[in-house]
């Protein structure tokens, strides 16, 4: 019974994407417009897909404060390169590309930065222990999100919160679909794991 | 288990509207029948309900594109980016030109070193100047020349260029301090030595100023304390060593002859002497050897001696007139070559100089040349000439010297070489013509007992001259004292003999007398 609702409510779901569609469209027409010597039109992609981006770096570093400083990078990236996009594929899969691949670079400076200075950040770490008793039902989540290894927690997110399809996720990562939809389904069994312990507050 | 981790994984993607149609057919029907599966996609939807409500989406910043364009606006074009690494790529092209250039122009290093080369010849051979003009020289230290192979440098005489060969007959000259005892009056010496009446004198003087002119383009010096040497000037050496003796032989034969090698008279009587001197005169080489503050090259350089034969001239004229004056400005001129570290460079960078090796020392420069330097005379006995003319000039070659009261068995006896670095403080353990010696720190000298083989002399105050205090070789004096010696040993074993034949006298004396005492009690 709750099968079929809920298929029902995911077919709502695939309609109103729909319109969406067309916008992407309207990217590409931008795009060219922009390679055409139009400039002005970049400013209407950066508004248009600049809080995916911007939520896209915040899900991946788990972090407020690098996320403008990457979204313009990114946008600096798209801006240099957009001369050379190729209609191939949509635009927002290209953006969500370097996007994750900027995220990956910061982890990946981060990483050396950290061999060098083995001394941790000490609040960083108590963040990782939770207490229930000063926190709400949304907190304990992102909490046990934060701890998901980065593999598991981006793909989920980018279900979950960005709403992109397995597809896009894909391409967005650089995986096959079915490596999306299994990192999906681990996130999922893990945060359940870790959130056995809350079951009471959870339940409230 | 591994089947149901698969069906988990469906419902999973089912959870997210990801399946298509018949997998989606299939998983409704397998849902309907499997509570386990029920119970699984509950606890999907749970957790999947909790993500989507907890986690909000970063606040809008709406300044964002505000700072972008900000940021676009400052960020450096391509081009602007690349100037960090400019100086690399300048590099890189430089290389890959030169490379170019190279290959299709190898010469082209070749040829700016040789420019370079000239560039620099050219500032050392710039307003090069006879060395008379500038330290002066008068006939005395042209006299001192000839004997000594000596030119002064400057007008104090503090430096020197000297010639000279070493034992295995390479010529080598030096630019060197001078010794500590400065040489004077050698040529009054020799004149009076010779007896010569002022027409002589006269003659002695335009021998010696014939060949200052000569000289006057052999050695030139500059302002850049370049000093140009014609390795002619050995043979003008020679040539005005044997002249002068050939002059002496001529005026004084008899009392040349004491000093002379045996054999040398027929040398200055047959012309050879003569023909030298002329074919010296007239050859020249036009191969200047340039000692400079940085480097020792050898180069053509031809110098116009009638351009400064008027300019000498007047300048001599003027010299006479006002002696003091003119010695201030000819102060200007002075050379003056410092031997320093610079110096010792100069000797790694040229030693691979096949013409030449230099030698540096503390006191001075020497300078090896190959023989093909010196431009060689055309007379076929040239060579036993310069022997002999070799040997008769280091007849004149005068010593001081220093007897110190002995102190009780030593004698003290110090030994100047007209130089400092060959001067010798020594002490006999007695005194003889050959004893043992030992030099001043009780070692004996390698150098010194090569000096003292040909060393055999005394006072001779009646010889040719009177400036040589100390003879080499064969003097009479020596052949008297030789023969005295050989006296005393003849009288000595005389005397010996004497004693012996006394000795048997005595006993047959005494054989006489008592023997018939002492054959008696035998007998008995």
């Amino acid at each position: 019974m709750g099968a079929s609702k809920n298929m029902k409510f995911t077919k709502k779901k695939k309609e109103l994407q729909h319109p969406q569609i067309l916008n992407l469209d309207d990217d590409f027409s931008l795009i060219k417009r922009f390679i055409e010597g139009d400039e002005s039109t970049f400013n209407t992609l950066v508004q248009r897909h600049k809080e995916k981006v911007r939520n896209i770096i915040y899900i991946t570093l788990n972090n407020h404060d690098l996320v403008d400083d990457i979204a313009q990078e990114v946008f600096l990236t798209v801006y240099k390169n957009l001369n050379n996009f190729r209609f191939e594929s949509q635009f927002t899969t290209w953006l969500y590309r370097i996007t994750v691949n900027k995220c990956k670079d910061y982890l990946r400076k981060m990483k050396i930065r950290n061999i060098f200075s083995p001394i941790k950040d000490s609040e960083e770490e108590l963040g990782y222990t939770i207490h229930p008793e000063n926190m709400d039902i949304s907190e304990i989540v992102q909490k046990a999100i934060a701890k998901l290894p980065e593999k598991l927690r981006v793909p989920l997110l980018l279900k979950d919160i960005e709403g992109l399809s397995y597809q896009e996720i894909a391409e967005s990562v650089q995986c096959e679909i079915g490596t999306v939809k299994s990192r999906i389904f681990r996130a999922r069994e893990g945060l359940r794991e870790l959130l056995k312990p809350y079951e009471q507050e959870l339940r409230a | 288990m591994k089947k149901l981790y698969k069906k988990y994984e469906m419902l999973s993607a089912y959870l997210d509207n990801e399946l298509s149609d018949a997998e989606i057919k299939k998983i409704e029907e397998e849902l309907k029948f499997s509570k386990e599966l029920q119970e699984k996609l509950a606890e999907l939807k749970k957790v999947k309900q909790l993500t989507v409500s907890s986690v909000k989406s970063v606040p809008e910043n709406p300044f964002f594109e505000t700072r972008l364009a900000a940021t676009m606006r400052t960020e450096k074009p391509l081009l602007a980016k690349m100037r960090k690494f400019a100086p690399v790529l300048g590099v890189v092209a430089a290389s890959l030109v030169l490379m170019v250039v190279l290959k299709y122009n190898p010469q082209i290093v070749d040829k700016l070193v040789e420019q370079q080369k000239s560039n620099i010849t050219a500032f050392y051979k710039e307003n090069l100047k006879p060395l008379l003009y500038t330290a002066n020289l008068n006939n005395d230290d042209i006299f001192n020349f000839a004997f000594y192979h000596q030119l002064p440098l400057d007008n104090q005489k503090k430096q020197v260029l000297q010639l000279g060969s070493d034992s295995k007959g390479n010529q080598f000259f030096e630019i060197k301090q001078a010794g500590l005892i400065p040489q004077q009056s050698n040529l009054k010496k020799f004149v009076e030595s010779l007896k010569l009446n002022d027409k002589q004198k006269y003659e002695v003087d335009s021998i010696l100023h014939s060949y200052a002119s000569d000289l006057q383009s052999q050695v030139l010096v500059n302002r850049e304390n370049t000093v140009a040497i014609n390795p002619n000037i050995w043979n003008f050496n020679k040539a005005l060593a044997a002249d002068l003796i050939a002059f002496a032989a001529k005026v004084n034969k008899g009392q040349i002859a004491k000093v002379m090698p045996a054999d040398f008279e027929k040398y200055y009587n047959n012309g050879a002497i003569a023909r030298a001197v002329s074919q010296v005169k007239s050859s020249g080489n036009e191969k200047y050897i340039f000692f400079t503050p940085d480097s020792i090259f050898s180069e053509p350089f031809v110098f116009d001696k009638n351009k400064y034969k008027d300019e000498m001239k007047q300048w001599n004229e003027e010299l006479n007139k006002n002696m003091k004056e003119m010695g201030r400005q000819l102060q200007d001129l002075n050379v003056s070559i410092h031997f320093d570290n610079d110096f010792a460079k100069l000797k790694r960078d040229s030693s691979w100089n096949k013409d030449f090796k230099v030698f540096v020392d503390s006191n001075g420069c020497r300078v090896h040349l190959s023989k093909l330097f010196i431009p060689p005379v055309q007379i076929p006995d040239i060579d036993s000439i310069i022997s002999h003319i070799n040997s008769a000039s280091g007849l004149f070659k005068s010593f001081s010297f220093n007897f110190q009261k002995p102190k009780g068995k030593n004698f003290n006896y110090k030994y100047f070489y007209n130089d400092s670095t060959k001067s010798y403080n020594f002490k006999f353990r007695s005194f003889g013509f050959d004893s043992t010696y030992t030099s001043g720190n009780g070692k004996s000298d390698s150098l010194l007992i090569s000096r003292l083989k040909n060393f055999r002399g005394s006072m001779n105050p009646d010889s040719m001259a009177s400036m040589f205090r100390f003879f080499f070789n064969d003097t009479t004096n020596v052949h008297q004292q030789k023969q005295l010696q050989r006296q005393l040993q003849e009288f000595q074993r005389e005397m010996e003999q004497f004693r012996k034949e006394m000795e048997q006298m005595q006993k047959q004396f005494q054989k006489k007398t008592p023997a018939p005492q002492r054959k008696s009690p035998m007998e008995i």
